[in-house]
């Protein structure tokens, strides 16, 4: 179709003739439509690659989350099986053991750290003043450290602040007052800053909400977190802090806020994070605005209740990953003379006849959109297998509407070993309450009615439009403002509007990934949006430029994935290709890597980043992973298998070792890194002899001293993953 | 038909015919168009297309208004004109409500693929080559933000923006060739 010439298009065209006067109308018309049509093309697909790329790292992100609470539920299995006998359950038992941090005079013992004249750091006095805080502020942005003694002495005023607090504030807007609400900091203190500079600094004239999420990713937690509490204890009424999923010790093992506070403060980095521990178990769950608009981190499900939530005694729920405990359960002498009775943090269902549960008390397959490749599976540890199959038939008979409430009822009767008599009602109480907030920590919305378990994550809910009306009609509310996801443009609206996303922490995947932003709301509740992307240079990217950097940085990770489950995926190959020939279809590709990685992305929209040559739609998979392959690691390791299954989990094993290596020294023992390692492979359902995990310890203890160093370790996965990736970059 | 003269009321009355246009164009009619996609390049476009789909359940469906941006996201460059007439000429309003599914996409967008003027590289920069006054090779930044914000198929300012950003010297001059090698190579 040609460009035909309307009358719109004949005005322009006078209009350009008494303007300049030497280029012909006609051709000047043809050339901007040409431009035009150009630059939209260029903005489609820039569009169509940026939102492939977030694909990407939502998914690896989540299918983190999920490994990570699988990985929990193992250890609770186990710690529900095993005999006292057993030397690997002393293992275990660390990672559960929570010794006892309810006394304060323990805490008062920072008293005794004594600053020496050579600290150069600020200084602060307590009560705390503006001035102070706005000190603490001045040397976290020219990157000085606060000494250990101040650092508890503030966490310990922090904590006994946080304690009267009731579990849901109520704020209003009265005098006039905006309120600015912020939402995941993960440790972007640059972030943090910038808000403070755009929107000033808290005060009883500039309430703040903040939305939990303030550790973990980012490297600045720590710093984020004593900004936050200090003018917390200078405005008392002006300052809330919501608790978000991130703020629970057994997800900061993995996502890297125990290594900064360790990194950080070497002497007492396990003292503070044994009272940040406590601390946010004391964090208030939820924020309400005028009665109307309901603030809080993750979100909702049908069975939201905020009159119970106001109820529970929320310090118990220590981390959300551990369900609570009941005294009644409990079966004495099961973990050992460690245990404290009265010590209300330790929880931990101690009778053997309960069944490990996963968050979301399911394991089946839920597809959030119908599109296959979206499907998602959890594994289930083998004892639970049948009552899964049975929750899954009853979930296709049922239909996908089917309530969480359901679906949790069914769990509770198909269990067949539990005793409904005994204690089972006190039970049920802690199960709902427990089940309320891990709602409210990890649930995520979806567009389709319903609530089903959020099987993504491995915690929460999806919760869709319907159960928002319900929700807010329930309890008189107009609009939910939650965080919890990441937004490309800080912040999102959905469910008609009824629901809003805030996410403060802009470059959150890679620099020029997405904005940040925050909120301002008046009396009249309408927010008002304020975006900020920090870090100079990103601004000054093109959007290709700073789509091609996000991409990059995507494309490294999933190929990390790529080489981590090359086994699987040639296995998975081979399938199609059972003369092995060493070729497979395009077709038959993508449908492996789906079933393999599960990741729900599009496979054949990648593929050309991924795969590079193909021959008559044909891919020689041989080839593709000699190309993608690692450089060899440096310890000659013969066993490639295992070297491969330890890069797939190194996230896992390092959370181990940070369990395991309690004096903070950085180096575990070869023993206890064999018990880690098989523990592990119990876990992975693989099978690693003795000897080669004998083998592995000895040949990775570099300096022959009996010990492993953590770090080293570490460093060599990365290391190993940097170097090829460097050279591709190159080639490219 | 042959013409009658319009003063007979008897007569049955005819659509009085607009001022003269060039050609009359027919409708978009989807059945005539024949899909000469392979299989692979129609999974490829189903990739796509579910990237697209924000409908609740998944349905395979898009927007009439992404239709567009989906086209353009496979490789071609149609004009917004174009678009709307594969669409039917739908009105604004029905550019959010209206939704179209995979297999009523494919005709639209085959049609778009056979599009004969796609415009070269040659094509291009002969059309920047036109406001190349000096015949230097460059044109002025600031005549080409004006041609391209009023003329045509109108872009906004920040889109403008967005499309210039770093290709303009410090004279405020744009060497076209490194221009158009810049756009086509998204």
């Amino acid at each position: 179709m040609g460009c035909g010439f309307a009358k719109s298009d004949q005005a322009q065209l006078k209009q350009l003739n008494r303007g300049t006067s030497i280029v012909p109308a006609a051709t000047a018309m043809r050339a901007a439509l040409l431009i035009q049509r150009w630059y939209r093309q260029y903005v489609a697909r820039l569009e169509m690659r940026r939102r492939c790329t977030w694909n990407i790292f939502q998914s690896i992100e989540y299918a983190g989350e999920q490994d990570q609470i699988k990985l929990y539920n193992f250890f609770g299995y186990l710690m529900d099986h095993f005999t006292p006998a057993s030397s690997e359950r002393n293992l275990i038992s660390h990672i559960f053991r929570e010794h006892d941090i309810g006394r304060d005079v323990e805490w008062e013992s920072y008293k005794s750290i004594e600053v020496p004249e050579l600290y150069s750091g600020p200084h602060l006095s307590f009560p705390m003043t503006f001035s102070n805080a706005a000190e603490l502020v001045e040397a976290f942005k020219n990157k000085q450290q606060l000494h250990s003694r101040y650092v508890l002495q503030l966490l310990v005023e922090s904590w006994r602040r946080l304690r009267i607090l009731p579990n849901i504030s109520q704020i209003s807007t009265c005098h006039s007052k905006e309120i600015t609400i912020c939402g995941d900091l993960h440790g972007h203190l640059e972030d943090l800053l910038l808000v403070f500079y755009k929107n000033g600094l808290p005060s009883s004239e500039r309430p703040y909400v903040f939305n939990g999420d303030y550790v973990d990713r980012g490297k600045d937690s720590l710093e984020i977190l004593l900004i936050l509490f200090s003018f917390l204890l200078v405005y008392p009424n002006d300052v809330h802090l919501n608790r978000g999923n991130h703020e629970d010790h057994i997800v900061n093992l993995r996502y890297g806020f125990t290594k900064e506070v360790l990194g950080k403060y070497k002497l007492h980095g396990k003292k503070i994070l044994k009272l940040l521990q406590k601390i946010f178990s004391w964090l208030p769950l939820a924020t309400v605005i005028d009665h109307k608009v309901l603030v809080l981190h993750g979100g909702i499900s049908d069975t939201t209740d905020l009159h119970l939530l106001s109820r529970v005694d929320r310090h118990k729920y220590v981390s959300a990953l551990r369900p609570p405990k009941s005294k009644k359960q409990m079966r004495s002498g099961l973990i050992g003379s460690d245990l404290e009775d009265n010590d209300p943090t330790y929880e931990f269902v101690g009778s053997s006849r309960r069944r490990v549960r996963s968050l979301t008390h399911t394991t089946y397959t839920v597809t959030r959109h119908e599109a296959p490749r979206r499907s998602l599976q959890v594994q289930t540890t083998r004892v639970t297998y049948s009552v899964e199959e049975e929750l899954k038939k009853r979930r296709r008979q049922a239909g996908l509407s089917q309530s969480y409430r359901d679906l949790h009822n069914s769990t509770m009767n198909s269990d067949l070993d539990s005793d409904p008599d005994s204690g089972g009602e006190l039970l049920d109480s802690n199960e709902d309450e427990w089940k309320q907030i891990v709602d409210l920590l990890w649930s995520d919305p979806m567009p389709q009615d319903g609530c089903i378990p959020n099987d993504v994550r491995g915690g929460g809910c999806y919760w869709g439009p319907n159960v928002t009306e319900e929700v807010l009609r329930r309890h008189n509310l107009t609009l939910l403002i939650r965080s919890h996801e990441c937004k490309q443009e800080g912040y999102e609206f959905c469910h008609n509007r009824k629901v809003l996303t805030i996410f403060s922490a802009s470059n959150y995947y890679e620099v020029g990934s997405n904005r940040g932003a925050y909120i301002r709301m008046g009396p009249d509740l309408v927010p008002h949006f304020i975006q900020y992307q920090a870090n100079r240079s990103t601004r000054e990217l093109t959007l290709r430029q700073s789509v091609g950097q996000t991409e990059r940085s995507a494309l490294k990770a999933l190929r990390e994935k790529l080489f981590a489950h090359k086994s699987e995926l040639v296995s998975a190959f081979q399938v199609y290709d059972p003369e092995h020939k060493g070729r497979i279809s395009l077709g038959n590709w993508a449908s492996a890597m789906e079933a393999v990685l599960k990741l729900g992305l599009p496979w054949r929209m990648l593929r050309s980043q991924l795969v590079g040559e193909t021959v008559d739609g044909m891919l020689d998979y041989q080839l593709w992973f000699r190309e993608l392959s690692i450089t060899e690691h440096k310890t000659e390791l013969s066993n490639a298998n295992l070297l491969e299954t330890m890069y797939k989990n190194h996230s896992n094993l390092e959370t181990i070792f940070r369990i395991i290596d309690t004096d903070n020294s950085g180096l575990i023992s070869l023993e206890e890194f064999r018990q880690t390692w098989k523990l592990l492979s119990t876990h992975l359902q693989t099978d690693i002899s003795d000897k080669a995990i004998s083998d592995l310890a000895v040949s990775i203890d570099f300096n022959k001293d009996g010990s492993i160093d953590i770090n080293e370790f570490m460093e060599a996965f990365r290391l190993v993953g940097g170097d090829l990736l460097q050279h591709e970059d190159d080639v490219h | 038909m042959a013409p009658k003269k319009k003063e007979e009321p008897k007569e049955a009355p005819k659509p009085k015919a607009p001022e003269p246009e060039p050609v009359k164009i027919p409708e978009f009619n989807p059945a005539e168009v024949v899909l000469e996609f392979t299989p692979e390049q129609i999974e490829d476009f189903k990739d796509a297309f579910q990237l697209f789909d924000r409908t609740p359940l998944s349905e395979m469906k898009i927007t009439y208004g992404q239709c567009g941006d989906l086209i353009r996201a496979l490789g071609q460059n149609p004009t917004n004109a174009e678009i709307m007439y594969v669409l039917g000429k739908p009105k604004p309003e029905e550019m959010a409500t209206k939704m179209l599914d995979f297999d009523s996409f494919l005709p639209i967008h085959q049609y778009i693929c056979k599009a004969k003027d796609r415009g070269t590289y040659e094509d291009f920069v002969e059309g920047l080559r036109v406001f190349d006054k000096l015949g230097d090779g460059t044109v002025m930044g600031a005549e080409l933000r004006h041609v391209l914000a009023s003329l045509g198929e109108k872009m906004k300012e920040d889109e403008v923006e967005q499309l210039m950003t770093n290709q303009e010297d410090a004279n405020g001059c744009i060497n076209y060739e490194a221009f158009v090698k810049h756009i086509m190579a998204s």
